[in-house]
């Protein structure tokens, strides 16, 4: 477990002003596929860098079992990819970097909060990952989880890693996402991933399952009651507005996903 | 060939590739980093492609650090991760 860090008083403080610096919006939370749920996020950040849409905080919901790749992994050297087929679960590759995600409709907690990059500007990248998930530690604290950050872009607990973010940085826009894991069956994190000695080196530990700490176990809460609290915690002092998906981004979504995210050209970029 | 480096804090950086005549080619640069912008992928995979495999490891990370853009952001692992990953497969050292 890595050195607890904590935010300074002068940084919670620049955080908060930032915050409360523009307005946010909160979009609806549809069960879509996995591969639609990525292309939502490109289709959203095209939609801010063209000025139709604002700063928006907005929770995924999964329809279907999946694993997310990072942009650069390479399928082969992180997905087993019989037993992936085997299991029904989606291989789906993220515009993001970073490392791959194992998601189930209720087993994970994702969202993405994305805003001006002038939103960050003036921090490091590694501030900016803290800045964006800086309410979801204060939210999963209010419920007893002792959650902090890791640098670049982990969220750990005293009962084992939480989650894990990932940014884009496009036309002036800044897209953070982050996947929580919110319960998992023993087992099928190493089952599915490859998760070899090397990437294990340096957390003192010889298997992924034991590293995680799944939020079901740590709080007894309803996946729902955890996202609620969130959206609450949020609301309660950066304001958040309720807005839903345009006709226009939803088919533009359909137009992305036959385009680029269903497409193995996209999914085995790097096979 | 396949090798793997993790940057202690950092991310893990995978290369696979194959050795013609004394040459790599065919290089494959994965991992779970992170690096902005996203087209940058492309130089910093052709960096080494069609080097001598001779060369020693200030030559592979110069030929890396000159092809990527200055302002490109590379974060969790760097030209010096990646040519620890080249090493470990060209031993044969597959960790």
């Amino acid at each position: 477990m890595s050195d607890r860090t904590e935010p300074t008083a002068a940084q919670l403080a620049d955080w908060d002003t930032r915050f409360k610096s523009v307005t946010w919006t909160l979009l609806p939370n549809p069960p879509l596929a996995p591969r639609a749920q990525n292309a939502m996020d490109e289709v959203l950040l095209e939609e801010m860098a063209a000025g139709r849409r604002g700063p928006h905080v907005r929770f995924w919901n999964w329809q279907s079992k999946a694993v997310i790749i990072g942009r650069f992994q390479s399928v082969k050297n992180e997905v087993n990819q019989d037993a992936a087929a085997e299991a029904g679960i989606t291989i789906s590759r993220r515009m993001t970097g970073g490392g791959a995600m194992l998601v189930e409709p209720e087993g994970a907690i994702t969202y993405t909060i994305a805003a001006p990059e002038s939103l960050v500007a003036g921090m490091s990248f590694a501030e900016s990952y803290q800045f964006f998930d800086s309410w979801v530690l204060g939210a999963l604290r209010e419920l007893g989880v002792d959650a902090w950050y890791v640098p670049l872009n982990d969220i750990t607990s005293s009962g084992g890693k939480v989650g894990g973010a990932a940014q884009a940085r496009k036309h002036g826009i800044a897209l953070h996402h982050t996947t929580c894991a919110y319960s998992m069956a023993p087992g099928i994190l190493t089952s599915i991933l490859r998760i070899g000695k090397e990437k294990l080196s340096d957390k003192g530990v010889t298997s992924a399952d034991k590293r995680v700490g799944p939020l079901r176990q740590q709080t007894d809460l309803d996946r729902d009651v955890i996202i609620n609290h969130m959206i609450e915690y949020f609301r309660s002092r950066y304001g958040l507005q309720s807005d839903n998906f345009r006709a226009e981004e939803m088919i533009r979504l359909d137009q992305l996903v036959t385009e680029k995210y269903d497409t193995p050209e996209w999914v085995y970029a790097l096979p | 060939m396949h090798g793997e480096y993790k940057t202690p804090g950092g991310k893990l950086v995978v290369v696979d590739f194959d050795v013609v005549d004394g040459r790599f080619k065919n290089m494959v640069i994965s991992g779970d980093f992170f690096l902005y912008p996203e087209e940058e992928l492309a130089p910093l995979t052709n960096a080494l492609e069609g080097v001598d495999i001779e060369l020693d490891d200030e030559s592979f990370t110069e030929r890396i650090r000159m092809d990527l853009h200055p302002e490109t952001e590379l974060m969790g692992t760097s030209p010096e991760g990646i040519v620890i990953a080249v090493r470990r497969a060209l031993a044969g050292d597959e960790a």
